[in-house]
């Protein structure tokens, strides 16, 4: 049984984004600019861009360096984070340099990093990387300083080593905040990617955008916000269909303002 | 008003017990005082000069004010806590650290919430090698044994409070630690439950004869449960005085109800109680 409550809840994102597309329709009629298409004519591109093959095979490397580097930041982050929140030492040691590092804006390092690695996947895929682990970090520290000291106890006087309790009560205890701080590192990675891209202009998603914006084909570059967009919900909703089974044994968290699924 | 009188023993120093030989003492408790730092460079003490011996397969009751230091007393046992003066031995062997001969059932449970009931239960034999379909049917006769039967695939998020002290009692009992460390194991249960749960310990210990120390707030658990009960002054908790509970068994809770003796018991331990100016203990 679906209530008309439920159906409405669920609807809503659908709903909200129908509305924007409408919002984008009257105002690019209103205003009548050559560089602001109609909502129907960005999308009436879309499939235009789905259906050429370079524009598939730049999409496809842009989410391949995305990945890499999202699953790099999380194999190096998390044991990181965990690892902080449970031994002082190593918290004292690696917060400073955290706190320096954390303002600044990962793709400001683009520059730099291009110059020492080139223009190719290295740098974006390095860049895409730093963008993700401080969230990463922060939360699987804050996970693991708050994992209940009775529940490593229980542990301990199972027979549990300090290793294997790190692994088997700190990290599961410590899992949906750590979730949590992928969640917003997979979001994080597809700005940093997009960025990255439109510094070094090589390949991927970001260079069809800047590309067409340079060759004033406007109705691709929405086109291609519209895409980026898609994807980021698509790999939002998906994380959280992962997320939610991975902690259902946890209590339900205070809603995340941000979800589609 | 009735005099309270008192064996002579149970006057006696408790250093003084009449003792076992120290061999036979599962665990000696000798000159333990803790000192915890406490924030803006003060510290405060929380237990002062602890001496006691629980012998092999005794039930022994700790009662006292809250806050007088009878988790950190189980802690220091448990091995969890290291004792800033003093030592506690366990089998003659100074404690260091925890161990699978002391298995604590701690006053927040501490169950493993990404684990089932089952799982939770499972986890200590695992972690000593029994094999799983092994671990999986002690497991589930334990889970019988504590009323819980048909609740396995349950997550502790979704068990009620007492459901979730039995299952961590299942827990521990599990693995078969030789001492039980319990911190008021059913203080957060209801009356009916409580009382099950107070006859089914029972019935476990009176067959296993574990040595158990027991952590409670109430005076007649601790009398009906107890060989000895010790009463602890507030803090900085110290010993005021080990009762010797000289009832036989195996008890009945319907007879011992209505038993002269243990009734006596527990009004001379409350007035004891009341002594060390301690009021929350009725609460
Ligand atoms: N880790 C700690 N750091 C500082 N002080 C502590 C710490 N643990 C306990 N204490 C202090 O030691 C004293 C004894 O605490 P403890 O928890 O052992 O009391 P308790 O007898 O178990 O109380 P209750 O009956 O309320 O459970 C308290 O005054 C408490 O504030
Ligand atoms: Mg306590």
């Amino acid at each position: 049984m679906i209530t008309p409550g439920a159906a409405l809840s669920k609807s809503a994102p659908l709903l909200a984004c129908i509305g924007l597309l409408c919002a984008w329709q009257v105002a690019s009629l209103a205003l009548q600019t050559e560089s602001f298409p109609t909502a129907l004519e960005a999308i009436r591109a879309v499939p235009s861009i789905l259906g050429d093959k370079e524009s598939l095979v730049n999409i496809g490397a842009s989410i391949r360096r995305m990945a890499i580097g999202l699953s790099l930041a999380v194999l190096f982050a998390i044991p990181l984070g965990l690892l902080m929140g449970r031994i002082k030492g190593v918290a004292s040691f690696f917060n400073p340099l955290l706190m320096i590092i954390y303002p600044v804006p990962k793709a400001a390092l683009m520059p730099i990093i291009m110059l020492w690695m080139g223009v190719g996947d290295m740098s974006k895929t390095l860049v895409i990387f730093l963008g993700v682990s401080l969230p990463i970090i922060y939360h699987s520290f804050q996970g693991g300083k708050a994992v209940e000291e009775k529940m490593l106890w229980s542990g301990a006087a199972m027979g549990l080593s300090a290793p294997q309790r790190m692994l088997r009560i700190v990290l599961p205890a410590a899992l949906p905040e750590i979730l949590t701080g992928c969640r917003t590192g997979l979001v994080l990675a597809l700005i940093t990617m997009v960025t990255s891209e439109m510094i070094a202009r090589q390949s991927g998603a970001g260079n069809i955008l800047f590309n067409a914006l340079d060759m004033a084909q406007y109705d691709t570059v929405f086109a291609m916000i519209i895409i980026i967009g898609a994807m980021g919900i698509l790999f939002d909703a998906a994380f959280e269909k992962l997320r939610g089974w991975l902690v259902r044994w946890s209590k339900p968290q205070h809603d995340m303002p941000l979800s589609f699924s | 008003m009735k005099v309270v009188s008192l064996r002579s023993d149970v006057q006696a120093e408790p250093a003084a017990l009449p003792g076992v030989a120290p061999a036979m003492a599962m665990i000696h408790i000798d000159h333990v005082s803790q000192r915890f730092q406490t924030s803006g460079r003060q510290s405060h003490l929380a237990l002062s000069d602890i001496n006691l011996t629980i012998e092999d397969g005794a039930f022994v009751s700790i009662l006292g004010p809250s806050g007088c230091g009878k988790s950190t007393l189980l802690y220091i046992v448990g091995g969890f806590v290291q004792p800033s003066d003093g030592a506690a031995k366990v089998k003659g062997k100074v404690i260091t650290g925890p161990g699978p001969d002391r298995g604590p059932v701690f006053q927040e449970f501490a169950l493993f919430p990404w684990k089932n009931v089952l799982g939770n239960v499972m986890y200590g034999l695992r972690q000593q090698g029994v094999k799983k379909t092994d671990a999986e049917a002690k497991s589930r006769k334990l889970l019988e044994m504590v009323g819980l039967k048909g609740y396995e695939n349950f997550y502790p998020k979704e068990l009620s409070g007492g459901m979730k002290q039995r299952v961590a009692i299942a827990r521990t009992l599990a693995y078969n630690p030789a001492v039980l460390l319990m911190d008021e194991p059913f203080g957060a249960l209801d009356a009916h439950t409580r009382t099950r749960l107070q006859n089914d310990l029972l019935t476990i210990w009176e067959r296993d004869r574990k040595t158990v120390l027991f952590v409670t707030h109430s005076v007649e658990e601790a009398v009906f449960l107890s060989d000895k009960v010790v009463v602890m002054t507030r803090s900085p908790g110290s010993i005021k005085v080990v009762v010797d509970i000289d009832l036989p068994r195996p008890r009945k809770r319907a007879e011992l109800l209505l038993d002269p003796r243990y009734q006596k018991y527990v009004v001379d331990i409350e007035k004891l109680i009341d002594d060390t100016g301690e009021d929350e203990i009725h609460a």
